[in-house]
């Protein structure tokens, strides 16, 4: 998958968590989950799990504690997609 | 030195739906997650667990540094209806919860920083960053009239990684403090 598609896909998973329409907007692969897209702790493991459901994948607890901004969830899809 | 955290109810209930297959394995440990299931109130009883960990961990950040999400690493224990321990990587911090009808609210802290102010309140308004500016106001507030002191004496800082402090900018002194929101409440702790 080409970094543009994962990043779409990814938009749509966060979109319906995040609570800052500007951070949104300028979402880049610097966005931070917590500080810039302002969603909040406990809807992270939602996106966590939509992501898992989206991508057929299982985020283990070592993965998800680096889960904080948009490049380490890219890095970490990526990885998980590489080893199926 | 003090964390806190605050559940509004109602807010939570639209936000997050915790029966969601795998939430709770995600965040919460076997003995967590048989708190729940054995909780008269399993929705108060979540997010009890959840202001726990979230307090624990902003001291726990704030002592030793760094960022990371894994709740599962911050281990609860419940000692009594209100009070209870987190530990993480071998440090404890002691906890006590107030459960309301529309919020839950957790302070948590280390064994030798019992000496502490919290202040827990509603907040009027929707938009986060006039919210904010409420929160910071009652803190200033408290603190100039503790110390007899001007109201302008102080500003609400944040260090990196979203840390706050009260800075006194006469005296150039910084004091921690933990402040808290989540929908329509919000509360600070300073020692």
């Amino acid at each position: 998958m080409t970094t543009e598609a994962l990043m779409e896909k990814l938009k749509g998973i966060v979109k319906p968590y995040v609570k800052s329409e500007e951070g949104f907007k300028n979402m880049t692969e610097n966005s931070d989950f917590l500080n810039d897209l302002k969603i909040n702790s406990a809807n992270l493991v939602d996106v966590i799990l939509d992501i898992e459901t989206e991508f057929d994948i299982i985020i283990d607890n070592d993965s998800m504690e680096k889960m904080l901004n948009v490049k380490a969830a890219m890095d970490i899809i990526t990885t998980k997609l590489n080893e199926k | 030195m003090t964390g806190n955290d605050i559940v509004d109810i109602t807010a939570a209930a639209v936000e997050s739906n915790w029966k969601r297959t795998g939430f709770l394995e995600k965040i919460f440990t076997q003995i967590e997650q048989e708190y729940i299931d054995n909780a008269a109130a399993p929705t108060q009883m979540v997010w009890r667990l959840w202001t726990m960990k979230e307090s624990a961990y902003k001291i726990y950040t704030r002592q030793f540094g760094g960022r990371f999400f894994a709740p599962q690493k911050l281990s609860c224990s419940l000692l009594n209806k209100n009070t209870g321990l987190v530990t993480i990587n071998h440090i404890s911090y002691q906890t006590i919860t107030s459960t309301a009808n529309d919020y839950i609210y957790t302070i948590a802290w280390p064994e030798a920083c019992a000496d502490f102010y919290s202040a827990c309140f509603a907040i009027p308004g929707q938009h986060s960053t006039s919210q904010q500016q409420f929160i910071y106001e009652k803190l200033i507030a408290h603190y100039a009239g503790i110390q007899c002191a001007d109201k302008n004496n102080f500003i609400v800082l944040k260090e990196k990684n979203n840390i706050p402090f009260l800075y006194c900018k006469k005296e150039k002194i910084k004091i921690p403090v933990s402040i808290t929101h989540h929908g329509s409440y919000a509360a600070f702790t300073i020692n």
